[in-house]
C-alpha cells in the first residue's frame, strides 16, 4: 500500500461483504417463497424480503464502489486522501442509515414506515428499487456529496489520470442521476419515464464507467501492461457504452405509455449495447496475454477476467435476447427479465467489486497477494458462485420461456398463477443453484482467514 | 497493419460522443413530453387517483406485482387488472378486502392490508386509470 | 500529392479510435436503413405517399453540397501535407461553409414539415424520415464543428498534425457516405 489513507477502504469492503451475505440469505428466502408460497408469511412477506434483497445489493455495491475509489484514487493521484476522517465518518453514517432502513423494512409494516418517516411531505417511496424512506434518500445524497467532495479534491489536487477522471465522471453521474428519485409525479407514465433515468442510466450508463475504470486499474496493476495502452482502450470502450446505452434507455419505453417510435429507437440502440461489453472481454484477455509480469495474485486476475466474460454474457447476451421490441412484447416483465437481471448484476457489478477487493485486500494486509491456500479457496469460491449463477440464470430463463409461452403466446393463454404452478420445477432447481451460490459465498468469506504458504512476489514474464 | 491510436483522439470521442448522445436523448425526451398528453390518460387523474397511487406506493404493491410490466414477478400484472376483473372497481375492492390475515397454507397469498373504504376506492380508481393508458397494445392478452 | 502508404505496410489514414467510431456509426445507420427497408415493404402505400411530400430538389442540392465539401476536405489534406497550412485552412473553411449550407437547407425542410404539424408520431414513414434525417443532421453539425475547428487550427502558429487531419477527413467522409445512401433510399426509391 503506497498511501496510509488507502486503508479506509478496508472498512467499506468489510461492510460490502457483510451485506452481500445478507443479500444472498434473503435471496434464498425469496427463492423458497416462490415454491412454498406461505414460507415466513405473514412475518416476512415476499415484497419485504425482495426489498431487502435488492436494496442490500444496491447498498453493498455502493459500499464496494466507494471502497474501490478510496483505494485507487490516492494511488492514482499520488497523494493521500483529501480527508480520511470524512471518509470514516461517512462510512458510519451510511452504514447506520442503511441498517436502520433495512430494520425498518423488516420490523415495521411498510405503510407504517412511510407514516413514521413522513412520506406525506415528499412522497418518494414504494417504487421498485427506490423503496427507501425519503429521509434515507436524503441521507444517500448527503453521503454521496461528501464522498464526491473527498474523492474530487484528492483527484483535482493530485495527478490526474484517465482512470480517475473516468471514475469521477461516473461517480458524479451516479449522484446527479439519483436526484431523479425525488421526482415522483402522480402521472404514472411520467413517473416511470424518469424512474428509468435513475435505474437504466445507472446500470447501463454511469456504473459502467465506474466498472471500466476499476477494471482498467486492476489490469494495469496485475499485468504490468503500459498505462497508455489500457487507458486509451478504456476511453474507446466507455465511449461505445454511452453511444449505445443512452438512447438504449428506449428499450424501457416500449409499453409504458410512451410514443411508439421508442420501439424502433430502443431496439436499434440497445441491440448494439453488447458491443462495448464484447470489446471489454477482448480487451481484458488481450491485456492478460500481453502481460509483462506474473503477478502472484492469481485470484485477482481470475476475477478480472471473469468480470469481463460474465458482464458480456449477463448484460450483453442475456440483455440482447429480449431487447428487440417484437420479442419484448411477449417477454416483458417475465422471468426472462429476472434471469437477465441476476446474471448482469453479478457479472458486471458484483464481480468487479470482488475483483478490486481481491486485489487490494492482501496489499492492505501488507502482502503482495494472499497466501497460496487462501487463493485456492478464493478461486473455488469464484467457480462455485459463477457456475451456480449461470445455472440460476439458465433455470430462470427456462421458467421465463415457458411462462411467456403459456401466459402470453398461445391461443389459449393461462392465468398468471396457473402458469406459476406449472413452472415450479424450474424454481426448485433455481433454489438449489442458489444454495450452491451460498456455499461459494461462505467459502469466499473463509478465504480471508485461510492460512498457508506465501504466494511470493511478482516475476517478469 | 500499423496504425496510429492516440489517447487524445480516444478522449475526444468519449467526451464528444457522450455530449452528442445526451443532447439527442434530451431532444427525444422533449418530443416525448410533447406527445404524452395524447396517450398517458392524464385527463383521468383525479385527487382520488392521486390518493390511489399513494396507497399503491405506501403498501409497496410493486414488491410482488408488475404494473405495465415493471416490478416484481411474484404476483399478477395489475396494469390491466381492471379489465381482467370485468371492468369492475368493485371486484378489485372485494379481492383486496378478502385476503386472509394468515395467508393460505402452502400457497402464495396477498397480505391483508386493512385499507379503509376511501383507500380501497382510491386504489381501484388508480388501477382503472392505469388500465386506460395507451401502452401500444401491451400486454398481448387479458392474462397480463 | 497524397503520400500513399506503401503496400508492404498498409496504414490506416487517421486514428484507430476514429475508425472504431466510424464502424459503430455505420452499424447504427446500417441497422436503421435495414429497418427502414423492412418497414417500407410492410407499408408501401404509406411510404410512397410520405415520399411524395419531400422536396427532391432541396435534397439534391444537399447531396451536391456534401460531396463538394468532401472534395474540399481532400484538397485541405493535400495542402496540409505539402505544408501549405493557410491554404489548408481555407479549404477546411470552405468545406465547413458547404456543411453549413446543408444544415440551413435541411433546417428549412424540417421547419416546413414541423409547421405542417408533422412529428415523429405522425406516421411510421415520418418516424423514419424525421428520425434518420435528424440523426444525420446532428452528425453534419458535429462534422461542421470539427471542420471549423481544423480550419482555425490551420491559421494558428502550430498547425494540426496529419493524424488529426486524416481523422477529421475520415469522419466527414462517413457523414457524406451515410447521406449518399440515405438520399436515394428515403427520397428516391
Amino acid at each position: 500500500m503506497k498511501y496510509a489513507s488507502q486503508a479506509v477502504s478496508k472498512l467499506y469492503f468489510m461492510a460490502a461483504i457483510g451485506l452481500f451475505v445478507g443479500q444472498i440469505l434473503f435471496g434464498l428466502i425469496l427463492g423458497l417463497q416462490y415454491v412454498i408460497g406461505d414460507f415466513l408469511f405473514p412475518a416476512i412477506p415476499f415484497n419485504v424480503a425482495r426489498m431487502v434483497h435488492t436494496n442490500l445489493l444496491i447498498v453493498w455495491l455502493l459500499f464496494g464502489f466507494m471502497g474501490a475509489a478510496y483505494y485507487l484514487v490516492p494511488e492514482e493521484a499520488e497523494r493521500e486522501l483529501y480527508s480520511p476522517k470524512l471518509a470514516v465518518a461517512l462510512f458510519w453514517i451510511f452504514l447506520v442509515a442503511g441498517a436502520l432502513t433495512i430494520l425498518g423494512y423488516l420490523l415495521v409494516p411498510y405503510a407504517g414506515l412511510a407514516k413514521m418517516t413522513g412520506n406525506d411531505l415528499l412522497p418518494t417511496m414504494g417504487r421498485e428499487f427506490l423503496e427507501q424512506p425519503t429521509i434515507t434518500k436524503i441521507g444517500i445524497v448527503v453521503v454521496a456529496l461528501g464522498f464526491l467532495y473527498n474523492v474530487g479534491m484528492t483527484i483535482l489536487t493530485g495527478r490526474k489520470t484517465v482512470i480517475t477522471m473516468v471514475l469521477l465522471t461516473g461517480l458524479t453521474g451516479l449522484a446527479v442521476l439519483f436526484l431523479f428519485s425525488f421526482y415522483n409525479p402522480v402521472n404514472l407514465v411520467l413517473d416511470k419515464y424518469y424512474w428509468w433515468w435513475v435505474v437504466h442510466l445507472w446500470v447501463e450508463g454511469v456504473w459502467e464507467l465506474i466498472l471500466g475504470s476499476i477494471l482498467a486499474f486492476v489490469l494495469i496493476k496485475v499485468t504490468g501492461v503500459d498505462r497508455e495502452v489500457i487507458e486509451k482502450w478504456l476511453y474507446v470502450i466507455i465511449a461505445m457504452t454511452l453511444i449505445t446505452g443512452i438512447i438504449g434507455t428506449g428499450h424501457h419505453y416500449f409499453w409504458i405509455g410512451t410514443p411508439g417510435y421508442w420501439q424502433w429507437l430502443g431496439s436499434v440502440f440497445s441491440a448494439l449495447e453488447p458491443i462495448p461489453f464484447f470489446m471489454m472481454t477482448v480487451f481484458a484477455f488481450n491485456m492478460v496475454n500481453k502481460r509483462r509480469l506474473n503477478h502472484p495474485n492469481k485470484a485477482a486476475v481470475l476475477w478480472a477476467e471473469g468480470t469481463a466474460v460474465m458482464a458480456f454474457l449477463g448484460a450483453g447476451v442475456w440483455g440482447f435476447m429480449h431487447t428487440l421490441a417484437p420479442v419484448n412484447y411477449y417477454t416483458h416483465g417475465t422471468q426472462i427479465t429476472a434471469a437477465h437481471g441476476h446474471m448482469a448484476f453479478y457479472g458486471a457489478y458484483v464481480m468487479i467489486v470482488l475483483t478490486i477487493i481481491s486485489y487490494a485486500w492482501p496489499i492492505m494486509r501488507g502482502e503482495k497477494a494472499a497466501n497460496k491456500r487462501a487463493q485456492v479457496v478464493e478461486m473455488w469460491s469464484f467457480w462455485l458462485m459463477t457456475v451456480s449463477m449461470v445455472f440460476i440464470t439458465l433455470f430462470l430463463t427456462g421458467a421465463g420461456v415457458l411462462q411467456t409461452w403459456l401466459q402470453r403466446y398461445t391461443d389459449t393463454p393461462l392465468p398468471f398463477m396457473e402458469v406459476q404452478a406449472k413452472i415450479a420445477p424450474f424454481y426448485w432447481m433455481r433454489e438449489v443453484a442458489g444454495l450452491v451460490f451460498m456455499i461459494g459465498l461462505v467459502l469466499y468469506v473463509y478465504s480471508f482467514f485461510a492460512k498457508g504458504e506465501s504466494a511470493g512476489d511478482a516475476t517478469p514474464v | 497493419m500499423s496504425e496510429v491510436f492516440t489517447k487524445s483522439m480516444a478522449r475526444n470521442i468519449y467526451y464528444g460522443g457522450s455530449v452528442f448522445f445526451i443532447l439527442l436523448f434530451l431532444a427525444l425526451t422533449f418530443d416525448t413530453m410533447g406527445t404524452l398528453p395524447e396517450q398517458d390518460n392524464r385527463a383521468a387523474i383525479t385527487p382520488q387517483v392521486a390518493l390511489g397511487k399513494k396507497v399503491w406506493e405506501e403498501n409497496n404493491c410493486i414488491g410482488c406485482h408488475t404494473l405495465l410490466g415493471e416490478g416484481a414477478y411474484f404476483a399478477p400484472e395489475l396494469g390491466n387488472v381492471y379489465k381482467r376483473f370485468g371492468n369492475s372497481t368493485e371486484a378489485i375492492k372485494a379481492f383486496i378486502k378478502s385476503r386472509p390475515v394468515n395467508g393460505v397454507p402452502g400457497r402464495r397469498s396477498m397480505p391483508q392490508f386493512n385499507l379503509t373504504e376511501e383507500e380501497l376506492e382510491a386504489i381501484a380508481q388508480f388501477l382503472k386509470y392505469s388500465s386506460e393508458i395507451d401502452t401500444q397494445d401491451w400486454p398481448p392478452n387479458i392474462q397480463g | 500529392m497524397l503520400s500513399i502508404p506503401s503496400r508492404s505496410q498498409p496504414q490506416l489514414p487517421g486514428d484507430l479510435a476514429v475508425w472504431v467510431l466510424i464502424l459503430a456509426e455505420l452499424l447504427v445507420f446500417g441497422v436503421f436503413f435495414l429497418a427502414y427497408v423492412a418497414a417500407f415493404h410492410g407499408h408501401v402505400a404509406l411510404f410512397r405517399a410520405g415520399q411524395a411530400t419531400l422536396s427532391i430538389p432541396a435534397a439534391t442540392f444537399n447531396t451536391l453540397a456534401l460531396i463538394t465539401a468532401s472534395a474540399l476536405v481532400v484538397q485541405a489534406i493535400v495542402a496540409l501535407q505539402a505544408g501549405h497550412t493557410r491554404k489548408a485552412g481555407w479549404w477546411f473553411a470552405g468545406a465547413a461553409v458547404l456543411g453549413l449550407l446543408f444544415l440551413l437547407n435541411k433546417w428549412l425542410e424540417l421547419h416546413h414539415h414541423m409547421q405542417a404539424g408533422i412529428s415523429l408520431s405522425t406516421s411510421l414513414f415520418y418516424m423514419f424520415y424525421l428520425g434518420l434525417v435528424f440523426f444525420h443532421f446532428m452528425h453534419v453539425l458535429a462534422g461542421v464543428l470539427i471542420l471549423a475547428w481544423m480550419s482555425r487550427r490551420c491559421f494558428q502558429p502550430r498547425p494540426p498534425g496529419m493524424n488529426a487531419a486524416w481523422s477529421a477527413g475520415a469522419y466527414w467522409h462517413m457523414v457524406d457516405l451515410v447521406w449518399v445512401v440515405l438520399f436515394p433510399l428515403v427520397y428516391l426509391l
